[in-house]
């Protein structure tokens, strides 16, 4: 019993050290941040104007300038507010932005972007491409269920991440493994007007 | 219980095995996924979190069943170190051969991946792509040209005449699509080669980054991935108004390329880009290649030093079975068997192991019936000589004592226990008066006789005892088992029968001889004096009288003798009734203190209390004790203070229970050639008395079934020891009877 008691033990601490390890990348400084959004709920609609800053840091845009596609989720979720319990999750979207370098004409191509998905856009600059991905300009987003009129109170979280898993394969345990990869703006949380 | 079985499944070969072929799989997948497979990529991640949990998992195994081996060899369990230093062998020529495996295989795959890269190639690579930027740029100088000449031409063109104009224009320069935009980037018109099947019917709207440049007055041109395998041209430039005041237009020209430069700038693009996300991707690949091969490695040194485990203790297991089951057989344990887990050497020699052991556990199982069997017979031996009325003890070749039975020592008097194994002269230091016996015997083997027969007479304090002693040689192999054995028999009381019997025979031919005669000769002499006294004179009358008298007192005397003779020997005839002998002591000793003759005696009664009433002859006992009370009184006679003590208490005797009656005196004591025969008739050492006294005394407890004897008290003075059975007639001279007698003696009380 007592060996399985201090083997246990180890194997806690060992479990523990990896879980910090696997820890270290999260919480490294994210260059993705949410600057401003204001969500207006509209006629069963979700109306976003907002912007979002997305820094890439020195690797990705080398990555980027070397012709690895790079894909960024802006995550959504609309809250309703409760009063004494957790909050009800009325709605979530996701919009995956993916942005590549064409060398030849020397433009970054961003597709994907929440208002024309299947568009490709095309930019001399990277902060071009970047804040045109940034940017949410009179996104209106459809409500699937008829919200109340009543003086609830609803909230909007968003978050903007670069994803790591459509990556090339030999690129992922470098980018899981480096801070330098991982860009989150973590959750934001805005509220709604009516 | 539950964690001992949980601890005995984590170190066991299952999980091991299991661990292992999934960390296998898994790493396959993971190698196939790093090479850029479809079917694992996807995966590759949870792939690569599956095998480094699992090797974790499985160093941790490693490290359980390693810690519990070291565990065992503190605790040195038969076959740890052997399995230990096994271990540690197995591990070191698996390590070696991996590592050298490990760092040339690293050392390949680096080399190999960095000669996948060529400068030469990248150069080409470079100018390939340069090559296909001046072709493009010289055809966007060309569109830039032409673009600004068509904005010449629109500087006149009113918004509602350009649609018309764009439309020549068009088509005079081959353009894909001409548009004109306000300075806000608002449509005026609008003009392309595509028709209405086309996929927008809005024409493509510059970014605000483009217009914003336009309205500073600079042009824009560059070259517009379309989709996924198109590029076309782009210029946008102002369009100036004739008219002052009136606002700046813009103009987006679009224009297709061939597709024969489209497919060959794509082919260019493409290539390069792979080319340099190749390039770039040399690190992570190496990287993601060493992880595979640094898992692989350390996988193949885990499963092998688990297989080092599981063999070391696989091939210990039957040298340790070994070790346990000598080291059983070493402490005795011989019925250990082993397991036979395999038909190899060890195999067979388990197996010989285990027909030694089942050989040795039948012969000492032998040899244990054997030794009981002969423990059987001794204590049978014991309990026949136990019951036997002879007493045996039997001697070895150096004449020491090796068995004896109890009769032997209630005949001596004397415990034989602690003289066995030494030599019987040795009884003679525990009690002198056994020199007799001793001397008797180690003469006779002395003289090296087979068979002998003699007969000791042995003075005790208690009286002197008749053996009769009868020894054989035991016949042995040399000096071992020879011995001799020698039996006791006690015939005094037998003797004293017959010496009984013979007195008895005597007082009745007394009685009958004698008696008769005595009434004649009594008679004759008072006829001879009444017939004579008158005729006689005076001097012969008073002889007559004289002589007459004395023959008619003593045949008066004579006849008195012959009477108690002839008491002594009738039959006995014993009336008992129930009656306390503690009442009747009292009453004789009464009757006794109111005598003249004993009046300066002093008497002390020491009766016990809770004395049960026995069944007894009073007359007879009170004959018993009168006959008593008067030898000690006689006894006591030249005593200055005379002393009598009675008592009486309970003895029990082999649960048998016994009214004890002593009697003491202070006088002179028994004279120690009388000892013997105290109790036989006419043996006396008053000068008066007829000896038949203590002979009757004798008679009358015999007749109650009692046992009497008598000794002299070493502070001085005579005792006699009357014991009466308390239920009836019992044999009061037991085992416990002799040890009492022989504390008495000791005590001398």
């Amino acid at each position: 019993m007592d060996s399985i008691m201090r083997c246990s033990k180890k194997v806690s601490a060992l479990y523990t050290v990896l879980f910090v390890i696997s820890l270290l990348p999260l919480t490294a400084t994210a260059e993705f941040s949410v600057t401003q959004l204001t969500p207006v709920i509209k006629d069963q609609s979700l109306l976003l104007n907002g912007e979002l800053d997305l820094g890439l840091s020195e690797k990705t845009e080398e990555a980027l300038s070397k012709g690895i596609p790079l894909e960024v989720i802006i995550e959504l979720q609309l809250y309703r507010k409760r009063p004494f319990i957790w909050d009800q999750l009325v709605q979530e979207w996701e919009f995956r932005h993916k942005i590549r370098y064409h060398a030849l004409s020397g433009q970054y191509l961003v597709k994907g972007h929440a208002k024309e998905p299947d568009k490709t856009e095309s930019f001399t600059s990277l902060q071009q491409a970047l804040a045109y991905m940034g940017t949410l300009e009179d996104l209106e987003l459809s409500l699937k269920q008829e919200l109340p009129k009543s003086e609830a109170e609803f909230n909007v979280l968003l978050r903007a991440s670069l994803a790591i898993e459509p990556l090339p394969v030999a690129l992922r345990p470098v980018a899981y493994t480096s801070p330098s990869w991982h860009l989150n703006s973590g959750w934001t949380t805005w509220k709604v007007q009516r | 219980m539950e964690s001992s079985a949980l601890n005995r499944y984590a170190t066991g070969i299952l999980p091991l095995t299991v661990l292992s072929v999934l960390l296998l799989a898994t790493l396959l997948m993971m190698n196939a996924a790093t090479q850029n497979s479809a079917l694992f990529g996807n995966v590759y991640s949870l792939l690569l979190i599956i095998n480094i949990t699992g090797v974790v998992l499985l160093i941790g195994l490693i490290v359980l069943n390693v810690h519990n081996l070291l565990q065992q060899f503190r605790a040195r369990v038969m076959g740890s170190r052997l399995t230990l230093r096994l271990l540690i062998m197995l591990s070191t020529l698996t390590l070696v051969p991996v590592v050298i495996v490990f760092v040339f295989s690293l050392h390949a795959l680096n080399r190999g991946i960095d000669s996948w890269f060529d400068v030469k190639i990248e150069q080409a690579m470079d100018d390939a792509l340069i090559l296909g930027r001046t072709a493009f740029d010289a055809m966007k100088q060309e569109l830039v040209k032409t673009s600004q000449d068509m904005a010449v031409e629109l500087e006149g063109t009113s918004d509602r005449l350009a649609l018309t104009t764009l439309g020549y224009l068009r088509e005079q320069h081959t353009i894909s699509e001409l548009t004109l935009f306000t300075q806000d980037g608002l449509i005026i018109a609008s003009s392309s080669q595509e028709g209405p099947e086309a996929q927008s019917l809005l024409p493509a709207r510059p970014g605000k980054a483009i217009l914003s440049q336009i309205r500073q007055g600079l042009t824009y041109a560059n070259l517009d991935p379309v989709g996924e395998s198109e590029l076309q041209l782009r210029v946008v430039v102002p369009v100036y108004s004739q008219n002052v005041g009136a606002p700046m237009r813009i103009l987006q020209v679009l224009k297709h390329l061939p597709p024969r430069f489209t497919k060959l700038g794509e082919s260019v693009q493409s290539a390069f880009a792979e080319y340099e996300k190749l390039l770039y991707l040399r690190g992570p690949l190496k990287f993601g290649f060493t992880l595979t091969l640094s898992l692989v490695a350390l996988l193949a040194l885990l499963i092998a030093i688990s297989g080092a485990i599981f063999g070391a203790r696989k091939l210990m297991a039957p040298i340790r079975d070994l070790a346990e089951g000598t080291a059983a057989v070493a402490q005795g344990d011989y019925s250990k068997q082993l397991p036979v887990s395999s038909r190899d050497e060890f195999g067979i020699l388990v197996d010989s192991f285990n027909t030694m052991t089942r050989e040795i556990n039948r012969a000492q199982n032998d040899l244990k019936h054997s030794q009981a069997e002969t423990e059987l017979q001794r204590t049978y031996l014991e309990t026949v000589l136990g019951h036997l009325s002879s007493g045996v003890l039997s001697l070895d070749a150096n004449s020491q004592l090796r068995t004896h039975n109890i009769v032997v020592e209630q005949i001596l008097g004397t415990h034989l226990s602690s003289i066995e194994n030494q030599p019987i002269t040795a009884l003679t230091d525990r009690k002198a008066e056994l020199s007799t016996f001793v001397d008797a015997i180690v003469g006779h083997i002395e003289k090296n006789q087979n068979e002998w027969l003699e007969e000791i007479t042995l003075s005790r304090r208690s009286g002197i005892r008749t053996l009769i002693l009868r020894g054989t040689r035991i016949p042995g192999s040399g000096k071992e088992g020879e011995g001799y054995v020698i039996v006791v028999d006690d015939v005094t009381a037998l003797i004293q029968a017959q010496r009984e019997a013979a007195w008895g025979e005597v007082a009745r031919r007394l009685a009958h001889e004698i008696k008769n005669p005595l009434t004649p000769i009594q008679l004759s002499a008072e006829r001879l004096r009444h017939k004579l006294l008158n005729q006689l004179t005076d001097s012969e009358r008073d002889v007559l009288d004289r002589s007459t008298r004395t023959i008619v007192d003593q045949v008066e005397a004579l006849k008195t003798m012959v009477n108690a003779f002839s008491d002594y020997a009738r039959p006995s005839q014993v009336h008992a009734k129930s009656i306390n002998l503690n009442t009747l002591i009292q009453d004789v000793v009464e009757l006794y203190k109111s005598s003249s003759r004993i009046k300066s005696l002093t008497t002390t009664l020491d009766l016990g209390d809770a004395m049960p009433a026995i069944m007894l002859d009073s007359g007879r006992i009170r004959q018993v004790l009168h006959n008593l009370l008067r030898n000690a009184v006689d006894a006591t006679q030249d005593t200055p203070t005379p002393k009598l003590s009675i008592s009486t208490r309970m003895v029990k005797i082999l649960e048998n229970d016994f009214i004890e009656l002593k009697v003491e005196d202070n006088g002179p004591g028994f004279p120690a050639e009388l000892m013997g025969r105290l109790f036989d008739p006419y043996v006396t050492g008053k000068e008066k008395g007829t000896g038949l006294g203590l002979a009757i005394v004798k008679k009358i407890v015999d007749e109650h079934h009692g046992t009497i004897w008598a000794e002299n008290m070493q502070s001085g003075g005579a005792r006699i020891i009357i014991r009466l059975p308390v239920d009836g007639p019992k044999v009061a001279t037991t085992e416990t009877d002799v040890h009492d007698d022989m504390r008495n003696q000791e005590q001398g009380t």
